[in-house]
């Protein structure tokens, strides 16, 4: 059994270095590993991912942004160009059979027997991994989905499916589970089931868990660790509380008032400065006191204030920011 | 052992599959049409069922349809299903963070493929058999043949077309292993297929892969059509299908993308 490795007194379940990756193209690319031209566009520019053992990493970004390519080259499902990858503390490349038994993964939609019943499409599993038959029933159970019985994978819901995907890369006990975007496609409910259930996994189990997600607000009430990837660079890489800060900071304050030009004046007095967009008046991240101050003017000077409100819970925002810096 | 095991995990989706049932399908497809005719012919058959060849007789007719049609396409459509439970599923991805290797993957689906003909080989000797005797059992004025049943000369016949097969086997498999496209190894295989059937009486139609089913078929039977190969052709369709396995071992372990 693999061990996680253990750097500058953290341990981690995956870690790359300078991971990087251009799209193959040209004659022949699709059948061997040519190696792409230069003008391939570029996927991944050096990604230096770190899931410390026993988190749950969320792995953030738009779409295209390059997490699913992540994803797929630590799996090995492409076939790596550049950087290092480590699974449990080795090289992935040379422990490839030993690091997927560590591994369970579920990577965009289930890949599902549709013609078979759920208890069969574990058996196929079970057989691969060579766990007790047992085994079938408890993920079956653990996922909900005991009393499918004869039901075939076909006659499933999306959430069904999901759920069925889950069991299967939960089938073998994995250290690790990789899953890419597993609330695609569920209903509220189902968000909030999966989280629950992926909480269970890691407080019971342990297990480590890097979950890809293009929104931050699904699984900002599940991980620890955040990573954030945009146009193939990690742009942010830290603890959700780092995150949370570094989000408070690059938060905007919106001002709702009767008089966007006279209210700009009023602004002037503080040394801020602000931009009006259609009526409402945009702020950078201000002090609670520092907003308390600013309405206290602006009834003094006799202009309506409608509403103070914050904007801190985009995404886009915080990718803009972070290019920015 | 182990190498079992996983044949036996691959062997778990063909259930229900449409593979099977064009198996089934297949093997039943000549002898039922062949016990239908006597059926209705009932009244004349019953001198057919006195001749010392019989059994050569019901090998020779059921063998002609399939060997030049039934097996060919069943095979190229049988091949493409097997892979197809992974593209159709998007399943690929699933199967390559298995802890298995890409060899391993690679064999055990291919065995799957070959158990599958043996099995239509196994079924349709059944039919050929069964549907043989069963207008003997079912109409009194028929007799059950009194000629032996030649066992071994058929067995020798079956393992010359299973060689004569596989190098159909071996480059559909390629080719569907690649192509996520269904019709792409389909119209390659029926093009191929066709081509052999056009120009058979070829003098160098021995060379072309896909036609010796049909070689040996005729090589068998026809006196109208005398088809010779300087090499045994059982060997070099072994040859053919080696280079093809090969092909297709290579491009599917080096594949950039698996799933």
């Amino acid at each position: 059994m693999l061990q996680p490795i253990h750097t500058n007194a953290m341990l981690y379940s995956v870690e790359t270095e300078n991971l990087s990756y251009r799209f193959p193209r040209g004659v022949g690319s699709s059948v061997l590993p040519f190696p792409p031209s230069a003008s391939a566009p570029q996927i991944l520019h050096n990604v230096n991912l770190r899931v410390p053992e026993g988190s749950i990493y969320g792995f953030l970004g738009q779409n295209g942004a390059g997490k699913t390519t992540t994803l797929r080259l630590i799996l090995g499902l492409l076939t790596k160009q550049q950087g290092i990858i480590r699974v449990l503390g080795k090289s992935f490349e040379e422990n490839r059979i030993a690091g997927l038994r560590e591994i369970g993964s579920l990577i965009e939609s289930p890949s599902l027997y549709s013609h078979l019943t759920a208890s069969e499409n574990l058996t196929i599993y079970q057989k691969i991994h060579g766990v007790p038959k047992g085994r079938i029933a408890e993920v079956l159970d653990l996922v909900g989905l005991a009393r499918t019985g004869t039901k075939k994978a076909a006659e499933f819901s999306l959430g069904m499916k999901q759920r069925l995907g889950l069991a299967i890369a939960l089938l073998h006990k994995p250290s690790l589970l990789i899953l890419d975007e597993p609330t695609n496609g569920l209903d509220p409910n189902g968000i909030i089931e999966m989280r629950e259930l992926l909480k269970q996994l890691q407080r019971e189990q342990g297990i480590t868990i890097l979950i890809s997600s293009h929104l931050l607000s699904e699984i900002e009430k599940l991980v620890t660790h955040v990573g954030i990837i945009h146009g193939g660079k990690l742009l942010f890489q830290g603890t959700l509380e780092e995150l949370l800060q570094k989000r408070e900071k690059s938060s905007q304050i919106i001002l709702e008032t009767s008089d966007a030009r006279r209210t700009m004046s009023v602004l002037e007095q503080f040394h801020i400065t602000g931009r009006v967009e259609s009526s409402s008046v945009i702020l950078p991240f201000l002090e609670r006191e520092t907003i308390a101050n600013i309405a206290r003017e602006l009834v003094r000077e006799d202009i309506s204030l409608y509403g103070i409100r914050a904007q801190n819970d985009d995404l886009e925002t915080i990718f803009m920011n972070l290019v920015k810096d | 052992m182990r190498f079992l095991t996983l044949f036996y995990s691959e062997y778990l989706k063909t259930r229900r599959s449409t593979a099977i049932w064009l198996i089934i399908a297949g093997s039943l497809f000549t002898p039922s049409i062949i016990f239908a005719a006597r059926m209705y012919r009932q009244k004349v058959i019953a001198p057919m069922y006195l001749s010392p060849n019989f059994w050569q007789t019901a090998w020779n007719q059921a063998w002609e349809a399939t060997a030049f049609f039934v097996l060919p396409m069943g095979i190229i459509m049988a091949t493409g299903l097997i892979t197809q439970l992974e593209w159709r599923n998007n399943a690929w991805k699933q199967l390559h963070t298995t802890p298995q290797r890409l060899t391993t993957i690679f064999f055990t689906k291919f065995f799957v493929i070959a158990f599958l003909l043996l099995q239509f080989f196994l079924l349709f000797n059944c039919c050929l058999y069964g549907l043989a005797v069963l207008p003997a059992l079912l109409l009194p004025h028929v007799a059950f043949p009194p000629a032996p049943y030649p066992f071994a000369q058929f067995l020798q016949g079956n393992i010359n077309f299973f060689l004569d097969c596989l190098p159909i086997v071996g480059l559909q498999y390629a080719l569907s292993l690649h192509f996520r496209n269904f019709l792409v190894p389909l119209g390659i295989g029926f093009l191929l297929w066709i081509l052999s059937i056009g120009i058979l009486s070829w003098e160098h139609s021995y060379t072309l892969p896909y036609i010796y089913c049909a070689f040996e078929q005729v090589r068998n039977t026809s006196r109208a059509l005398k088809l010779t190969s300087p090499i045994d052709i059982h060997l070099l369709s072994v040859a053919y299908f080696l280079v093809f396995l090969s092909i297709g071992y290579v491009v599917y372990v080096n594949k950039p993308e698996k799933g």
